[in-house]
């Protein structure tokens, strides 16, 4: 326990006390001289002396420095520190400290990091021999810095390689690896000790992991009481092809959060690198705004974007989420090859060419064949394969469907009048079950979709509510499927026909429908589900994947490229390379880091990949929540409030509040000053009864 | 002997308080202002109207003998008129005054130097309204004005007396054995001090010039913080005229300082009227008409002008 100050700049105050020994000493030398016209008859006057006026004085003048400097020490705020005293002291055993630091990049925040690394060091300060420390070090996910160990010089090192990243604040991760630390330790003392600025952003009230007894948790809050921050939150990337070329039409959204008042800034677009534009903007204070850039020409290949906003200097003191970066990919197309029977008239084939003209996520583009004069080169061009109402076409061409297939391309079958078993005995290695008879439902004016499989990837798009009335179609005809049992089943008819069936055949995907697209078996071509089936359906067999033009830090992404079949290195923004090699299946990389990182084939120069990364802009939102409230979420829940909060010493100025010694040395210091006034009019009083020395100099201390 | 108190005011009576005749720059405004507002019916000059020679007539104010109002012209008019007459005077009025140093102490608004040009300057006034030869001496250890005696110099006189200043450390033993060399015309001589001196010495200067037949009047000024010591730190008390200090606590001393201080001005008083030389102290604090209305009445009272 040691004597701590919450405003030791105030102690300087102690200086008062060399005032009265000033005034001491120079009214010892010093006498007010009175001008009188004659001495004549003062001289006359006999003089006696005092002899005890000295000593009296002086207790009188220790009276009076003791006051100022108990008036000095109480607006100095003094506190006792029993943390740091238990810390020195090591009474009660050896202890396991768990130094729980926030890095995440709201900690970038101003000076918060230094103070952090302060309070940390402060919280390892004064470990004794059998004392173990962690350094736990976390923003979304908790990392060992180092520990457990009783070696301080690395527990110290460790602290001073440490910086804040650009993950967000989640506190749960951290306070379970405390947890665990605390439960496997058998010391008697457990401590963790949790540095953050406690942002609002890091708990949303959600169940943490609780500390058992006895280990105790004294949060450290590094948090500043006002904020000013000014950030990009997110683009919005448009493109426009109207007049051939492919531009790029960027909207960023800008924001300034924090209490003080709104600023201009300037938000510039930068193409790979390259500064196009800048604007200046006025931002409202706590408000957000959004940003309209000039149409660029998006250039070939992939290419790097970012807006930046730039405040006055020194009005924002967070510097990581003031750019915005973002990737501009050229227009993604997906080739369909649609084969028709031969002789089918332009009436039954042109729902299919229609339905995917529309819409550019992805584009397709589609090269109708007939069966009859498909070639190899239209195969090798194509991602997706759709055979209407036809078999497999023969020779080379059926050859090189089969390998597209089994290389990841897609295929989608739709079963007609000519797809009977003796056509479909083609391809029965891919159709996703035996092919049977038509089944004819116009007795009875057609049947209807029965189930469908909205949750598989082919159907995702449907998933939500009224997002496809596939019910209002009416089916006359459709072919009987008898799916395998590792075939899936999509989609049934009312009356438990397979409607839909897939299989994965090597890396590709083949698609069943047992009717057709042509408007003659059924009249779905008419109806509004038709354009985003048959999209869907087509997406799903091309295993097309949406590129997007950011990523959030913290995200874990899979990056297996069909391009790179070798070794893949992805560079980060810092430079750092993570390989894989082509044994590695699973290739997945979690993003750390904000920037650009690169995918590419290890020999290769030119990045295959370029994937943008962004921090959490909710971790830009710098509002806090009382630390005391976390540390009543993570105390056991057996324990009482007191003993919960009893030891937890939550920031220094509350330790402070808490003890208010300042009071009673303020009472102390007036006391004193009461008593200094009773004692000095007591010593006048002594004066005039028996004052002056015998050669009539006299003492006016 | 007259010692007169601030509050020791006639009744009826209103009094110019010092600090309000402060601020009157001209000397012989602020004497008639102090003069004019009591000589009237109070005064009654042997030298005025023992003259036979007709002056003018003014109008009758309460306390004029009823013996001087013209009857005849009452008569006429049907009004109370006085009658005046030429004084025929052939004295002379010598004013001393003492500018030592120690003549600038004031602690109430007004010095002691400046109280005592008042009062040289009101006497001078009255005595040039009673066709006196009014000249005047300002001294310190020796003569350092000297205006010679005469019917016209009153203007004189008072521009001499405003022009001096306070300097110098006083002896009115040396002072007054210098003019008693010049002064041998018989003469009313008012000498205007705070007489800071053994009382023997003062009264022995003095006694030399009243020796040679003059009639001397002795003025004592002194201020109140003179008389009675109010301070109340401890101090240094600077001599103003030597220079010297010596540390005193004066609450300590006021009572023994009051004691010595009465004992000097009940010697001076004793030792004067042995001498049959007019003494009167006055206070600064006092109003200056005041001390003038009493002391010139004490005076008459006792029959002891000229």
């Amino acid at each position: 326990m040691s004597l701590t100050f919450l405003a030791p700049l105030f102690l300087i105050g102690l200086v008062a006390v060399a005032v009265p020994v000033i005034v001491h000493l120079v009214n010892r030398e010093r006498r007010n001289a009175v001008a009188f016209p004659s001495l004549m008859f003062l001289r006359r006057v006999p003089f006696k002396s005092v002899r005890r006026q000295r000593l009296r004085h002086r207790a009188l003048f220790a009276l009076r420095c003791l006051a100022l400097a108990l008036l000095a020490l109480a607006f100095a705020r003094p506190f006792l520190d029993r943390e740091s005293g238990n810390a020195t002291a090591g009474g009660g055993g050896p202890r396991e400290i768990v130094v729980l630091l926030d890095r995440s990049y709201s900690m970038a925040y101003g000076d918060r990091w230094s103070r952090a690394s302060a309070a940390a060091e402060r919280a390892i300060a004064g470990i004794g021999g059998a004392d173990r420390v962690t350094l736990v070090l976390f923003d979304h996910e908790a990392t060992t810095a180092a520990g457990p160990t009783g070696d301080l010089a690395v527990v110290r090192a460790a602290i001073t390689n440490a910086r804040p990243g650009a993950g967000s604040t989640r506190y749960a991760p951290a306070l379970a690896v405390a947890q665990q630390l605390t439960d496997r330790s058998e010391r008697p003392r457990r401590e963790v000790v949790l540095i953050s600025d406690f942002q609002r952003a890091g708990w949303d009230g959600q169940e943490l992991p609780k500390l058992a007894l006895p280990a105790t948790l004294t949060t450290v809050d590094v948090g500043d009481p006002a904020t000013a921050n000014t950030l990009v939150t997110g683009v919005d990337v448009s493109r426009d092809a109207s007049d051939g070329v492919d531009r790029a039409i960027v909207a960023a959204r800008l924001a300034r959060q924090g209490d003080r008042a709104g600023v201009a800034a300037r938000a510039t677009l930068e193409i790979n690198g390259r500064e196009v534009e800048a604007k200046q903007v006025a931002l409202p204070a706590s408000g957000a705004m959004s940003v309209t850039f000039a149409p660029v020409p998006v250039p070939d290949g992939t290419t790097r974007g970012t807006v930046r906003v730039t405040g006055p200097p020194g009005d924002d003191r967070l510097s990581v989420d003031d750019a915005f970066h973002f990737v501009l990919a050229p227009a993604q197309v997906v080739s369909v090859l649609l084969i028709e029977n031969p002789g089918a008239p332009a009436n039954r084939t042109m729902f299919l060419p229609r339905a995917l003209g529309i819409g550019d996520s992805p584009a397709f583009r589609v090269m109708q064949r007939q069966s009859d004069d498909v070639t190899t080169a239209d195969v090798d061009a194509a991602r997706v394969v759709i055979l209407h109402g036809t078999g497999m076409p023969a020779g080379a061409p059926g050859d090189r469907i089969r390998t597209l297939v089994r290389g990841g391309g897609g295929l989608i079958v739709a079963l007609g009048e000519n797809t009977g078993s003796r056509a479909a005995s083609g391809m029965t290695e891919l159709l996703p079950g035996a092919v049977g008879e038509i089944i004819d439902r116009s007795p009875e004016r057609g049947g209807t979709m029965g189930s469908l499989d909205r949750n598989h990837p082919a159907l995702e798009s449907f998933r939500g509510a009224r997002t496809g009335d596939f019910t209002s179609a009416r089916y006359l005809r459709y072919r009987a499927l008898s799916p395998a049992g590792t075939d899936a089943v999509l989609g049934r008819f009312d009356d438990g026909s397979v409607a839909l069936a897939e299989r994965r055949v090597g890396d590709g995907r083949v698609l069943a429908f047992t009717s057709t697209f042509d408007g003659y078996w059924n009249d779905l071509p008419v109806q509004p589900v038709f354009l985003p089936l048959v999209q869907s359906l087509v997406r799903h067999a091309a295993a097309w994947t949406p590129q997007r033009a950011s990523e959030t830090v913290g995200s874990a992404m899979s990056v297996s490229d069909p391009a790179i079949r070798g070794e893949l290195v992805a560079v980060t923004p810092s430079g750092e390379r993570t390989r894989w090699s082509e044994e590695d299946s699973v290739r997945s990389l979690v993003l750390r880091e904000t920037g650009f990182y690169e995918l590419r084939d290890v020999g290769a120069v030119a990045a295959s990949r370029i994937i943008a990364v962004n921090p959490d802009a909710s971790e830009s939102e710098l509002g806090a929540f009382p630390p005391d409230e976390l540390a009543r979420a993570v105390s056991p829940p057996g324990s009482t409030a007191a003993t919960a909060t009893g030891t937890m010493t939550l920031t220094v100025a509350e330790r402070e509040k808490r003890q208010t010694l300042w009071w009673y040395v303020l009472v102390l210091a007036l006391l004193l000053l009461a008593a200094e006034s009773l004692l000095s009019n007591r010593l006048s009083r002594a004066v005039r009864r028996d004052v002056a020395l015998p050669d009539g100099k006299m003492n006016h201390a | 002997m007259f010692a007169g108190r601030p509050n020791d005011t006639g009744a009826g009576t209103s009094f110019i308080d010092p600090r309000v005749l402060a601020k009157i720059d001209n000397l012989e405004l602020l004497a008639r202002t102090v003069v004019e507002g009591f000589i009237n019916g109070l005064h009654r000059s042997p030298n005025l109207g023992a003259s036979m020679d007709f002056a003018e007539h003014r109008a009758y104010m309460p306390g004029d003998d009823l013996r001087r109002i013209d009857w005849r012209l009452f008569g006429r008019s049907d009004r109370y008129f006085v009658k005046e007459f030429e004084a025929d005077t052939n004295t002379d009025l010598l004013l001393l005054l003492d500018v030592s140093a120690s003549m600038d102490f004031g602690s109430n608004g007004i010095t002691k130097l400046q109280y005592a040009k008042y009062l040289v300057s009101c006497l001078g006034y009255f005595s040039s309204r009673q066709r006196d030869r009014l000249g005047l001496v300002t001294f310190v250890d020796g003569i350092v004005n000297y205006v010679p005696p005469s019917a016209r110099h009153l203007r004189i006189v008072l521009q001499t007396i405003a022009r001096a200043t306070a300097s110098g450390q006083g002896s009115i033993d040396t002072a007054l054995r210098q003019i008693a060399e010049f002064a041998r015309r018989r003469q009313v001589i008012v000498i205007v001090s705070d007489l800071y001196d053994e009382p023997e010495r003062v009264v022995r200067a003095v006694a030399r010039l009243r020796n040679r037949g003059n009639d001397l009047i002795v003025l004592q000024v002194l201020d109140p913080a003179e008389l009675d010591l109010p301070f109340d730190e401890a101090s240094n008390f600077e001599d103003m005229e030597t220079g010297e200090s010596i540390p005193v606590v004066p609450g300590l001393l006021r009572e023994q300082y009051r004691t010595l201080v009465q004992e000097h001005t009940a010697t001076l008083a004793r030792m004067m009227r042995e001498e049959r030389i007019d003494y009167a102290l006055f206070n600064t604090a006092q109003p200056l008409d005041h001390a003038l209305f009493a002391y010139l009445a004490d005076r008459q009272r006792l029959s002891r002008i000229r």
